[in-house]
């Protein structure tokens, strides 16, 4: 369900999970745009000489995601902040799921809280997120 | 380490200035590569369009600590980052970001002590208004055997 107005959220509602694109081409892109093509983050094999599992999902993509995540629940949503905690590392080709939960509405303000989490395949958190969301109902 | 003297040094004093330049293809890449599907970030032709949220949290500091701050013994790890946004990023506008030393704590957690540098670049568009900041956190985990 696609989200147009605040009176249509529900506390507690889940977002529907969301499958990030951790492709190595992906990432490329993502790092060459955001001015982050270190190594570390678009070459599997330099990421390993540095001790590392493999190429990494740039932090920062990461907590993009998570605001994708939200504008595809609610695509006119203006989000305000976005608070993310790297607790491991996620690893560019392997697979991940996003899911999110609404922790708060505040109708009157019109500002939506939520939790946001990615998890790997083993349903390990790798990043946990917090957003305040603002989603205004239309004659608002 | 002293962390109420490093704050009393340290704290909220801007130790960097950087301008950048913000271009439409690349915020389209950047959006689309998150997974964006909003026209206000993937279409330049949009009316409204502008960099998604997060995009303020790209930038870099010129540098990472104030001159003069002690090195603290551990190894150092990117513990999270912080955007928030108050006026929408637009292309072809240049933007100065400011940075300083938003706060220091410590814990301690399984592994041991813990302390946590937030370093806060304010960005701002030409006139002065500040559009977005941008947090970003280092965790130090002292050594064991330290």
């Amino acid at each position: 369900m696609t989200i147009n107005r605040i009176s249509d959220v529900e506390f507690g509602e889940e977002l529907p999970v969301f499958t990030p694109d951790t492709s190595l081409d992906n990432v490329r892109r993502f790092a060459t745009a955001a001015g982050w093509a270190g190594p570390r983050f678009t070459d599997h094999e330099a990421a390993r000489a540095e001790g590392l599992p493999g190429a990494l999902v740039p932090g920062i993509m990461s907590q993009g995601f998570l605001a994708a995540m939200i504008h595809r629940w609610a695509p006119e949503a203006q989000i305000k902040n976005v608070d993310t905690v790297f607790r491991a590392p996620v690893i560019v080709d392997q697979p991940y799921t996003i899911s999110g939960v609404v922790t708060d509405i505040d109708e009157e303000a019109g500002n939506v809280e939520i939790d946001l989490t990615v998890n790997n395949e083993a349903g390990e958190t790798r990043v946990f997120g917090t957003a305040t969301v603002r989603i205004s109902n239309p004659s608002s | 380490m002293d962390i109420e003297a490093l704050k009393e040094e340290f704290l909220n004093k801007d130790f960097d200035e950087q301008s950048f330049d913000v271009d439409a293809d690349d915020i389209v890449n950047f959006a689309l590569a998150c997974g964006e599907i909003a026209p206000r970030y993937t279409d330049p032709s949009h009316p409204d369009f502008q960099a998604p949220p997060t995009f303020a949290s790209s930038f870099h500091a010129g540098r990472r600590m104030p001159e003069g701050f002690p090195k603290i013994p551990g190894l150092g790890m990117d513990g999270g980052k912080a955007s928030s946004l108050k006026h929408p990023i637009r292309p072809g506008v240049r933007l100065v970001g400011r940075t300083h030393l938003h706060d220091i704590y410590t814990k301690t957690g399984r592994s041991g002590p813990m302390t946590f540098l937030v370093m806060r670049m304010e960005i701002y568009d030409p006139d002065g208004v500040q559009l977005a900041t941008a947090d970003t956190s280092v965790v130090i985990r002292e050594r064991p055997g330290k």
